[in-house]
């Protein structure tokens, strides 16, 4: 398995790293202190670059561009700011993702353009307060009255809530049927009547990403925002999450990234006993570890996306790049916090930040234990 | 219109450079890659020209080896309508006056209103090219130019000169103007642009057809300068430091006199 990039995946890289570090690096410490989003910045200068609908075709507001350069993507906007490449991962594989593989023309016409455009932005709504890694266990309810749905339930945890244009919820239309069978899934537009926000939670990273819960009350929208064909949602979610799992490897990879190279730095400047501590073998041996650690969940990553853009399976190869990239943040940014000191435990270097955010890539779109069990169900089957 | 803008691939100058084994250049191994930062500047400047007078061909030219074709898709996916890549696996052993008889040789029959290019490389750094190019094709040039205005067939520019001064030239097309950092805010090739620029023409075409001129100069050999002692660290409470910089201000310098 060999990773060249070709050379638009090149140019890519560099004119993503140039943005991220020019305009998205100066205020990541402060959004995160803040708790604050900023929209244009965090999503509307990317889709002034193009990368709101990186995987999606020309004909449908994207850049036709391959899953590798959406890795890349997401890897350097998370490499500086995890927040924002959340963001633009929650949009584009949870948002947008499902309208594309599930919707009809006039679906994607109508909701997968303006979001592939970034003229608005997408969500994703599974997770309720019993029903996360199970997602058979939803109780949100979808009832047929006429031409409408109505809609009854709350969704917790909702990446890009609040901000979004355009919800993919998740429903029970049938009570009768088994656990996975009844569940279907629907397009929300933000405004819709019986539609609101719960509680916006405090979070110990990506804060600077807004994450609420979204209410539904007799919410009344379209039988035609039917996602897919009804009791097909629970197919619709796995699908989505099969793909999820890239971005989100791809943020863990870039959280891990950034953290070595603030780790690299600093040992090459800090000097103790006459010497910077990068000359010390304690240090370097650190340094090998999380590099190498870091390169083999890279190829894992380009892998997955190297797949889903062939057309190849890769549930399970992307069950493993987000296991590994996860699990590699959140073991690098702890030990780059280490090599900081108490430097590394301030909020004057990013580490502490990253070490924050890296934890989040172990639980959602799925929980290490998740991919687990994904993997471990595809060499026992 | 047509306008042509040219660009050259150095490295990253966050690089560790060694000098190579010749003696002559740095060694290429190990180094990153980008588009001359001076460069940059002359193709937004180039690509904003195009948009103002809409009717007009911009085609960006390099020359090097089929690694510099990475750095002209990002002026393609800048703007550029088109590339001239002139193959040479030893661009870097060339001196300016070849590099400009190169390019005046290929620009000659092909009427340029304008011709871009930066100021000077950030490796050689002779700045010699675009102002020889002029010369060669019988162009006037602007050098060192920090604000650029065109308006029917006349460029208003501005150039940077010593000590802060800025200098108003006016002068009729065709015309070589160099850029100057600063001159404008290069636009980010975006991905729908980078996409589309792998469908753009992009032609090689053999150094030898267009080298036609003797080099004038030779490097003899580029080394790092010597290490001169490192800088002072004062060191003790606040104002101590304080005092003693006082006085070395006063011994070595005139600052304070």
């Amino acid at each position: 398995m060999i990773f060249e990039h070709t050379e638009e995946q090149n140019l890519l890289r560099d004119m993503v790293r140039e943005f991220a570090e020019n305009e998205v690096a100066p205020s990541a410490r402060e959004r995160d202190e803040e708790e604050r989003f900023d929209r244009p910045l965090m999503f509307g200068r990317l889709a002034e670059l193009g990368l709101t609908g990186i995987v999606f075709p020309e004909e449908y507001g994207g850049a036709g561009a391959d899953y590798i350069s959406y890795a890349i993507a997401v890897e350097e906007l998370s490499r500086v700011c995890a927040s924002t490449g959340v963001t633009l991962s929650a949009h584009l594989s949870l948002g947008s993702n499902p309208i594309y593989l599930f919707g009809s023309e006039t679906q994607k016409q109508t909701f997968l353009m303006p979001l592939a455009e970034g003229r608005k932005m997408g969500a994703f709504g599974l997770t309720e307060p019993s029903a996360g890694t199970d997602a058979g266990g939803t109780k949100t309810t979808a009832i047929k009255e006429g031409d409408h749905w109505l809609l009854n339930g709350t969704k917790i945890f909702i990446t890009n809530a609040g901000e979004a244009e355009i919800y993919i919820v998740f429903a029970r239309t049938d009570k009768t049927a088994e656990k996975h069978h009844g569940i279907s899934a629907f397009i929300v537009e933000k405004g819709a009547p019986g539609f609101s926000f719960g509680k916006k939670e405090q979070k110990m990273g990506i804060r600077s990403s807004p994450t609420m819960e979204l209410v539904f009350q007799d919410c009344r929208i379209e039988a035609d925002n039917l996602l897919g064909s009804e009791g097909e949602g629970f197919k619709v979610a796995m699908k989505t999450l099969d793909g999820g799992r890239i971005g989100i490897a791809s943020q863990a990879l870039g959280i891990a990234q950034g953290a070595l190279d603030v780790a690299v730095g600093y040992a090459k400047e800090r000097k103790q006993f006459d010497s910077p501590i990068c000359r010390f073998q304690g240090i370097q041996f650190q340094l090998a570890d999380m590099a190498t650690q870091i390169e083999a969940a890279r190829l894992l990553v380009y892998q997955s996306a190297y797949r889903a853009s062939h057309g190849l399976s890769y549930s399970r190869e992307s069950a493993m790049a987000k296991l590994m990239a996860s699990e590699t943040a959140m073991r690098v940014s702890t030990q780059a916090v280490q090599i900081l000191g108490g430097y590394g435990y301030t909020r004057e270097f990013p580490v502490e930040r990253m070490m924050r955010d890296a934890k989040i890539t172990e639980i959602y779109e799925g929980t290490s234990e998740v991919q687990r069990m994904v993997i471990g169900s595809a060499l026992t089957r | 219109m047509k306008i042509l803008v040219c660009i050259k691939q150095v490295p990253d100058m966050e690089s560790k450079f060694k000098v190579d084994a010749g003696g002559t250049w740095y060694a290429k191994t190990d180094l990153a890659w980008r588009m001359n930062e001076y460069d940059e500047y002359a193709v937004e400047q180039s690509v904003q020209l195009k948009e103002q007078v809409k009717d007009a061909d911009l085609t960006v030219l390099c020359i090097g080896s089929d690694q510099v074709k990475e750095t002209m898709k990002k002026a393609l996916a800048m703007g550029c309508d088109r590339g001239a890549h002139i193959a040479d696996d030893n661009a870097s052993g060339k001196e300016p006056f070849e590099i400009a008889g190169i390019i005046a040789e290929y620009a000659k029959d092909k009427n340029f209103d304008l011709i871009f290019t930066g100021m000077q490389s950030q490796d050689r750094g002779s700045a010699q090219v675009g102002v020889l190019v002029a010369e060669m094709l019988g162009l006037p040039s602007v050098s060192t130019v920090v604000h650029f205005a065109y308006e029917g067939g006349t460029v208003e520019a501005k150039r940077e000169l010593e000590g802060g001064i800025k200098a108003c030239v006016k002068v009729q097309a065709p015309v070589v103007i160099t850029c100057q950092l600063g001159m404008n805010t290069p636009r980010y090739p975006t991905l729908p642009n980078i996409m589309k620029a792998k469908k753009k023409e992009l032609l090689s075409i053999p150094v030898q057809e267009l080298l036609k001129v003797d080099s004038r100069q030779e490097t003899a050999r580029i080394y790092f300068p010597e290490k001169k002692g490192g800088g002072l660290v004062l060191e003790g409470d606040i104002a101590e430091m304080a005092d003693k910089l006082i006085q070395i201000l006063k011994e070595k310098t005139a600052v304070l006199a």
